[in-house]
């Protein structure tokens, strides 16, 4: 089954950015993305959060661009804008009406060639990432349950097992000589890659790049921190309070195969025959049919995107008059029958139907309506960034649809073992009654 | 062309020539039975998305019960007089397909995607659901447990309780006024009450079939009328609520949470519907309010102040009658900084000409962002959808540009006095009374209330 195939020119500046252009021109909008190849895993030592905290010093100002410029230009050009940050990259994105493509790529240059901001601005945006973390987490119900739960009891290098989101007195100890230092080493030509998504020819779209990045100067190679775990061989377990919610919650994380290897595809297919909505076997035994977990979904996050150690995460909301013990014998009773038995060929070939669909979807949209090719623009930098081959975003599908279910079988006997696996319990606190 | 905007720093590039917007055809056909179809073409990946829409929901048999028409759309899924649970939801997966059934207070919805090649199964399978659903006992007392799970876990969540305690008090008696069902409501539902909604709601001359995506329309009209064709069923008859009555006077309701660590701040009051003449002037006004990144609000209590990570000002347009509203999470020392700032932000947009360039930056952004929704095909749902659903005039996706950039200072102006009603909007605080209270009281008289809905 040949599946759409994406035009992707790409190109590397004298200066090691990397460019790629993929044109469409069926709506007058461009996305434009620039990632950079760090995220929050290998953010420094003491420093809990600082990817994140640097991302939004991203917005407050550059050289030709004052605080709030940035924003304003791409708002009244008839666009949207953001950032985020993830394990291993960041990314910075507009999606604009096409006749914005220039103005955008000024913007972006020239935040990447100098960052213009003050304590002012660090302490605006200490206050407001630390309102971040009070509306998703410490506020809410399950607030980052289970992933800024699970990485502290899965992991053991640092670099996969910190608080991504940070803790308040690293934020607190972040200072302008951190920001500048981080940029100066990771926000470089040479550690990035610019994505021209859309309403663009590629011509224009490489003259430019060239016109705005081609001067940036180059820096030095970026040291990155190895982010190896050291060999597992027990089950992890812990656990979490939870202040708000009603139910006993846990999540189990199974450590994933290397990227890119067929054991890793075969191991995506898995997942979704667990994990793939109300037909996966863990919602359809223990939600369904069993009747033990009000919620249970869970699978492998983002899973082109990350470049180090990452796990598949099943997260169970269940019943209280249902230990967790019981639990998590239902669980294991899933995980045992995939083992024994592994997944037969037509549960096989719907799944590949299901990840094919699934696959083009990400790739026209990925973030709702109003982020048009956000999931290829993902993709394509991911690609770029880990592979150096952009145009892997035509090919990899290829390598799940030749899983067998020999190897499906194969995997979840290696994978889904306890001495792989960490289990995070969070319990609600006796509630107090209200004043 | 884009309206010239403001001086902007030296060295920004200009835009350059604007390349024309143009909405594809809405192909529009009705059946014989009442099925209202529009279809539109997108050939961006060989997928298509779709939703069958039922002009009913929660408020239209909210003389029942309390989210009735949600509990039927969960239990449409469950289960057909020819595919039990299990084998509807292999069936999807086998057509590479996601689907969902739910509904809101003025329509129900099985909303869908999946490959243009399996498109005719899909639509079969979207057509038991809508005429053949079996309401099995066992999935029912399933259902009902998960709902009340869930509406139990919601009075955790301190964005629901804000919502809950705004739409009581803006609506009163008025079926808007009930987000949800309460626990005894859910343990109070019979399989027979949601059979009653399904018959008189699932029906084709209540329905509006909407499609977008790869496909050719001419061949898809033939598909639908084979699948649908002899499906029937009347309009329900809707029993007219009365208008809820308008709240005078700002009032101040405090939803207290033990420990909270943060406050979450909605306030609000009454405005219009998509329908209404000034609907795309106060679309423009709340976007230079709080409706955008770079709105007055954002960069007051945001970038300047650091109270809040997401405050956010809209209009919600429902389809009897739309209210403004304006949130953030804030931590708690500056509960009244921020509502000072809300205020002020408000009353200064009543009293003062908007800033031609101001103005401008706004125009452009909002009709830019309206047009996003042409490159992918759920954008284009989405849009279309709206306007269908809203009975919303054959041109307005190709109007609506020219009406945003044809507004004046004076409009958004009067638009601010008439609609961002300053001296009226309640004000909801959900948080910590021990921490917030002193700084509510401030600003009008205070009423507390716990998180299951009880004065304090």
């Amino acid at each position: 089954m040949k599946g759409p195939q994406i035009a992707i020119e790409s190109k590397i500046l004298s200066n090691g950015l990397r460019i790629v252009v993929a044109p469409d021109s069926t709506a007058p909008v461009v996305t434009v993305g620039v990632y950079y190849k760090i995220g929050f895993r290998l953010e420094p030592q003491g420093r809990s959060g600082f990817a994140h905290l640097f991302e939004h010093m991203m917005f407050q100002g550059s050289a030709n661009a004052p605080k709030m410029e940035h924003i304003k230009l791409i708002n009244s050009s008839g666009g949207v804008l953001n950032g985020s940050t993830m394990y291993d990259v960041t990314n910075y994105y507009e999606a604009v009406p096409s006749n914005a493509l220039e103005r955008v790529l000024w913007l972006e240059a020239d935040r990447m060639r100098a960052l213009k901001v003050d304590d002012e601005n660090l302490n605006n945006q200490r206050d407001v990432v630390k309102e971040e973390v009070r509306v998703n987490v410490l506020n809410q119900p399950y607030g980052g349950f289970p992933w800024l739960d699970m990485p502290p009891i899965a992991f053991r290098n640092w670099a996969n097992a910190h608080n991504f989101y940070g803790d308040f007195a690293d934020l607190d100890a972040a200072s302008l000589a951190d920001v500048q230092a981080f940029f100066k080493t990771y926000y470089l030509p040479n550690n990035a890659v610019l994505l021209i998504l859309g309403d663009v020819k590629p011509s224009e779209g490489f003259a430019l790049a060239e016109k705005h990045f081609g001067n940036i100067p180059r820096g030095a190679e970026p040291p990155f921190a190895d982010p190896k775990e050291p060999l597992q061989n027990e089950e992890r377990r812990g656990q979490v309070e939870e202040k708000f919610g009603t139910l006993p919650a846990m999540a189990i994380g199974y450590v994933m195969p290397p990227r890119r290897s067929a054991e890793w595809c075969a191991m995506a297919l898995l997942d979704q025959a667990l994990h793939g909505g109300r037909a996966g076997r863990i919602y359809r035994d223990l939600v369904l049919e069993k009747q033990i977990a009000v919620e249970a979904d869970g699978g492998v996050d983002d899973i082109f995107g990350y470049n180090g150690p990452s796990q598949m995460t099943t997260r169970v909301l269940h019943k209280p008059e249902i230990s967790a013990d019981a639990t998590l014998s239902a669980f294991d009773a899933v995980i045992a029958e995939v083992q024994e038995k592994g997944i037969s060929l037509d549960e096989l070939e719907q799944l590949k139907i299901k990840w094919r669909s699934d696959y083009y979807a990400m790739l026209e949209g990925g973030r709702g309506g109003y982020m048009p090719k956000y999931g290829l623009m993902h993709l394509v930098a991911c690609f770029s960034l880990f592979d150096g081959e952009p145009r892997l975003v035509n090919t990899i599908l290829d390598g799940f649809l030749q899983v067998t279910p020999e190897q499906v079988h194969a995997v979840a006997k290696k994978y889904l073992s306890q001495q792989n696996r960490a289990i995070v319990f969070r319990a609600p606190v006796a509630k107090k009654e209200a004043a | 062309m884009a309206t010239p905007s403001t001086q902007a720093a030296s060295g920004v590039p200009a835009l350059s020539a604007e390349r024309a917007v143009t909405w594809p055809k809405r192909v529009k056909s009705r059946l014989a039975n009442g099925l209202e179809i529009i279809l539109v073409e997108s050939h961006t990946i060989p997928r298509f998305h779709g939703q069958l829409y039922f002009r009913s929901g929660n408020a239209a048999v909210s003389h029942r019960s309390a989210g009735l028409a949600e509990m039927t759309a969960t239990m449409v899924r469950t289960g057909t007089r020819n595919r039990a649970s299990r084998q509807i939801e292999e069936d999807l997966r086998r057509l590479g397909a996601d689907l969902s059934s739910s509904a809101g207070q003025d329509t129900s919805a099985i909303s869908f995607a999946g490959l243009s090649e399996f498109s005719e199964p899909l639509l079969a399978l979207v057509n038991e659901l809508a005429r053949d659903a079996s309401f099995p006992e066992s999935e029912f007392e399933r259902e009902r447990r998960q709902k009340l799970e869930e509406v139990k876990l919601e009075r955790t969540q301190p964005g629901f309780l804000a919502g809950e305690r705004l739409r009581k008090v803006l609506f009163g008696e008025h079926p808007y006024a009930k987000i949800s069902p309460s626990e005894a409501q859910v343990s109070a539902y019979k399989i027979s009450d949601l059979e009653i909604v399904y018959r008189e709601s699932y029906t084709p001359e209540n329905s509006l079939l909407l499609l977008v995506g790869d496909f050719d329309p001419s061949t898809m009209l033939v598909t639908i009328e084979k699948i649908f064709g002899n499906w029937s069923g009347k309009k329900p008859a809707i029993p007219v609520a009365a208008s809820p009555a308008n709240p005078r006077g700002r009032r101040v309701y405090l939803v207290h949470v033990p420990g909270a660590v943060q406050a979450q701040i909605l306030c609000g009051c009454h405005s219009i519907t998509r329908r209404h003449p000034d609907w795309v002037k106060l679309g423009l006004t709340n976007s230079l309010y709080g409706g955008a990144f770079n709105s007055r609000l954002v960069m007051n209590i945001r970038e300047a102040k650091g109270y809040t990570y997401s405050p956010r000002s809209g209009v919600n347009a429902l389809q009897q009658h739309g209210y403004f509203s304006v949130s953030a999470a804030v931590r708690n020392e500056v509960v009244a900084a921020s509502l000072t700032e809300i205020f002020y932000e408000i009353d200064k947009l009543r009293s003062l000409p908007v800033p031609d360039a101001e103005l401008a930056d706004a125009k452009n952004y909002v009709s830019g962002v309206f047009s996003m929704g042409l490159a992918t095909q759920d954008g284009l749902l989405s849009q279309v959808g709206t306007v269908a659903l809203n009975d919303l005039p054959d041109d307005y996706l190709e109007t609506y540009r020219d009406k945003v950039r044809a507004l004046t200072p004076a409009d958004l102006q009067a638009t601010a006095q008439k609609y961002l009603d300053s001296a009226n909007i309640q004000i909801v605080v959900v948080g910590d009374r021990s921490k917030i209270e002193t700084q509510a009281v401030l600003f009008g008289e205070l009423e507390i209330y716990d998180a299951r809905g009880s004065r304090l």
